[in-house]
């Protein structure tokens, strides 16, 4: 009975501040680094400038054009325009796949609608996908 | 004897508790700088686009953020397009056919074209010749 009494008050000495300290400052580590920032993605192309980058023997890349109508970007292949990336993608289906596609745009076109013409080439299936900045 | 007693006490009395704490700090300190690289990225409020999955993952050799305003920044420091042809034409003289210099661009989506193209051209002109387009996803836009 004295001896369990004896060790009872040993287990209740000890001292536990620095553990809880320790813990905390863990505990404030892996929330100052844990990743909150959404994952990104990525849309690669190649960087093609007027009058340079195709050769003469390649294949000529079917343009998309971008355009701004009021305050909305509306893209352009030829005659045809379309508004929305989705209606875009249906209309790339249709082409070859072969010749690639190459992106140009107005100056005040927003850069969501380039990220929305990448991404519709790319889900049509192109894998030559190239984008020509404007030096206007 | 008696010595040997007083000594055994001593050793007991040995506090470690502030070693502890210090070894610690220390060790998030480590911890935590190493993490920078990965952090210094400015906040932008990217294109909505899924991007394309088949990509592997390839940390870019530069990285470039396009404010709304038109501003870029290199490493979180507001730079110059001199600067940056200047960092681009570096890169370009030392990449190697195993691993190319390529570069991913942060844009706002809201920013204009004008500012992307004005940054491609100078790229371009370095020999810059692949180029990443940074999306998060969430739907079209």
């Amino acid at each position: 009975m004295g001896k369990s009494k004896r060790r009872s008050a040993t287990l209740g000495a000890l001292p536990l501040t620095s553990m809880i300290d320790v813990v905390f400052l863990l505990l404030i580590f892996f929330i100052v680094t844990a990743n909150f920032a959404q994952d990104e993605h990525k849309l690669p192309a190649t960087l093609v400038t007027e009058g340079g980058g195709v050769q003469s023997n390649d294949l000529q890349p079917q343009i998309i054009q971008i355009l701004m109508q009021g305050a909305m970007p509306i893209f352009t292949m030829g005659e045809v325009a379309v508004q929305d990336a989705k209606s875009l993608e249906a209309l790339l289906k249709k082409l070859p796949k072969e010749p690639g596609v190459a992106i140009k745009c107005e100056p005040d076109v927003p850069i969501s609608a380039i990220a929305a013409a990448l991404q519709a080439a790319r889900d049509a299936g192109f894998q030559k996908r190239s984008y020509v900045p404007s030096d206007g | 004897m008696s010595k040997k007693s007083s000594k055994s006490k001593h050793m007991i009395e040995v506090d470690l508790t502030s070693m502890i704490d210090v070894v610690f700090q220390l060790i998030i300190f480590f911890m935590f700088t190493s993490q920078f690289g990965e952090l210094r990225r400015t906040e932008i409020d990217l294109p909505h686009q899924p991007g394309d999955e088949t990509e592997v993952h390839h940390e870019p050799a530069m990285i470039i953020d396009l404010t709304n305003s038109g501003t870029y920044i290199v490493e979180s420091v507001e730079t110059s397009l001199i600067e940056i042809e200047r960092l681009a034409r570096a890169g370009v003289a030392n990449q190697d056919v195993a691993d190319p210099f390529d570069v991913l661009v942060r844009p706002d989506r809201n920013a204009s074209a004008i500012h992307l193209d004005r940054l491609l051209l100078r790229l371009s002109n370095t020999g810059v010749q692949r180029w990443k387009l940074a999306t998060v996803d969430g739907g079209g836009s």
